[in-house]
């Protein structure tokens, strides 16, 4: 565990790789986002509206909660739910940074010993959560009838895809030497 | 000694913070709503046919996935003038009179609450959809409110009251689980149709306004759409299973059904309208341009319905409006064919 962390904090020292963690991270979150439905398309002139704060903690469905405010704007509405939000910075970051290793590993192959598609792969996983409660679109293009065992592998989905998330960024910082890197800002 | 980067630290202690007030909140959630009250749900006197056992549906319902309440009904609805309601004369709505009161309920709200708890001259009602089901029926709910339990039964709403806490199955009507286990619910009929259609006829209705208490966006409904028909609700794919399926007619196809205590009938809207009246045994439907729906009565003996110009029947000389024939008017429900046939495999039909 402390190789990893030492590896990781060797790697944002960088401020290349830095940058592409914070894109990635910000790109991640948006899109957990729009799966959530929080994100939507449509909506016509600019408008916020608000309700009180307390209802942050209400669960609209396993691990996705309501919204306190709505930002209108033309041909998009934004929902506010900040445990939503928190969530999905906690996913984003753990994305980002295995996203952000995998790129150093398809630019030094030679210091990183791992499968690059491993941290892409663990990444997926929570772009799925939104479908817990509204599946009908993913259900649809894939012809699937929803079945007890797929809610309950939703239900699951969002804590599943931090640990893995997780586990993927400890194996490959794991396969990753840091002395064989080189660290100059391109 | 080892540093882990402070925004990983920060996240970490804002998930764990976060995590313990919503256990917090929930928790004491769960104590208020346990305080009992008197029953206060109105059922019927005669429960209504059932295809399954009680046993059987409470086996096969299933999560959709949210909590009880994690689709929050609209318990404190307001109401805007139909002249500043934001709707096309083909979106559709739901619309129900009582006592000369006429409101409207658009699809595309109720698509995201599925229930709302109103009173409508001065009866107090769960206007409930589910658009699974494509299922619009109302409930007399006396001194208590309906929610959505997050809980399906062949792809259609289980609601479930707060008083008693029972869980009920929409289109059956009827106790589930908990203390109203087998009573059928006391039910209003309401009608589906089109805004245009709805305020041509009642042009004095009050319109659901979008300011719900609750943040959604309205304008985007995440099963599909209705003008024109796409989306789930044209797609021949049903997402949760069902305990009786046929191919009798495309899944989505619009019947109009109704049920006493011993029995069960449909017709396909489509066909009724070219046919305007169809007999099943001792029930009649007879369509309904003002609204593109149908009523269905039950009689005895079923006098001779001439179908006349402007939306009128003629019985032994006398002319009604279809809503209003001498005979025992049943509640009439719209639904995609799966749904009614999932519910009523036996259902007699033309």
């Amino acid at each position: 565990m402390h190789n990893a962390f030492k590896t990781l904090l060797t790697l944002l020292h960088v401020p290349r790789y830095r940058r592409i963690a914070v894109g990635i991270g910000i790109l991640y979150l948006v899109l957990f986002l729009i799966a959530l439905r929080d994100i939507t398309l449509g909506g016509s002139g600019v408008q916020f509206a608000s309700v009180e704060w307390t209802r942050m903690f209400s669960a609209t469905g396993p691990f996705t909660f309501e919204a306190i405010a709505r930002l209108t704007l033309p041909g998009v509405t934004v929902l506010i739910a900040p445990m939503n939000i928190l969530v999905g910075s906690a996913l984003s970051l753990l994305a980002a940074l295995n996203l952000m290793v995998t790129y150093v590993a398809y630019n030094q192959p030679s210091a990183c010993r791992f499968n690059r598609s491993t941290g892409v792969l663990a990444s997926l996983p929570a772009l799925l959560a939104g479908g817990a409660c509204c599946a009908p679109a993913i259900v649809l293009i894939l012809g699937l009838q929803v079945s007890s065992l797929f809610i309950t592998a939703f239900q699951v989905l969002i804590p599943v895809a931090a640990l893995l998330l997780l586990v993927t960024l400890k194996l490959i910082l794991d396969r990753t030497d840091p002395e064989r890197l080189t660290l100059v800002d391109a | 000694m080892i540093r882990v980067p402070r925004t990983l630290f920060a996240s970490a202690v804002g998930l764990i913070l976060g995590g313990g007030l919503y256990l917090a909140l929930h928790l004491t959630t769960a104590w208020t709503a346990s305080s009992p009250l008197d029953p206060v749900l109105p059922t019927a006197d005669t429960p209504y046919m059932l295809s399954d056992g009680i046993a059987d549906y409470t086996d096969f319902m299933m999560s959709g996935g949210p909590p009880p309440d994690g689709i929050p009904s609209i318990d404190a609805p307001n109401f805007v003038d139909g002249s500043s309601a934001r709707l096309d004369d083909g979106d559709m709505v739901i619309g129900f009179v009582h006592e000369g009161d006429a409101r409207t309920y658009p699809q595309n709200i109720l698509v995201h609450h599925e229930i709302v708890n109103d009173e409508v001259g001065g009866l107090p009602v769960a206007v409930t959809y589910c658009p699974l089901t494509a299922t619009s029926q109302g409930f007399k709910r006396g001194d208590t409110t309906l929610g959505v339990s997050g809980q399906l039964l062949n792809s259609n709403l289980v609601m479930f009251d707060r008083d008693t806490e029972s869980y009920f199955s929409q289109i059956a009507a009827t106790g589930l689980t908990g203390d109203h286990a087998g009573n059928a619910l006391d039910e209003v009929n309401l009608i589906w149709t089109t805004w245009g259609e709805w305020r041509a006829q009642h042009p004095d209705t009050k319109v659901l306004s979008d300011d719900t208490g609750h943040m959604r966006n309205y304008s985007n409904d995440p099963y599909g759409r209705y003008n024109p028909r796409g989306g789930y609700y044209s797609a021949r794919e049903v997402i949760f299973p069902l305990m009786h399926e046929s191919d009798a007619h495309h899944p989505k196809e619009m019947v109009v059904g109704a049920r006493t205590a011993e029995a069960s009938v449909y017709v396909v809207l489509d066909d009724l309208k070219t046919q305007r009246v169809q007999q099943i045994g001792s029930f009649v439907a007879v369509y309904d341009a003002d609204f593109t729906t149908a009523h269905i009565y039950r009689g005895d003996v079923l006098p001779e319905i001439t179908p006349l110009e402007d939306n009128r029947y003629e019985i032994d000389g006398e002319t009604y409006a279809p809503n209003a024939l001498p005979l025992d008017a049943l509640v009439s429900i719209e639904a995609f064919f799966f749904a009614w046939h999932a519910f009523y495999p036996n259902s007699a039909t033309v």
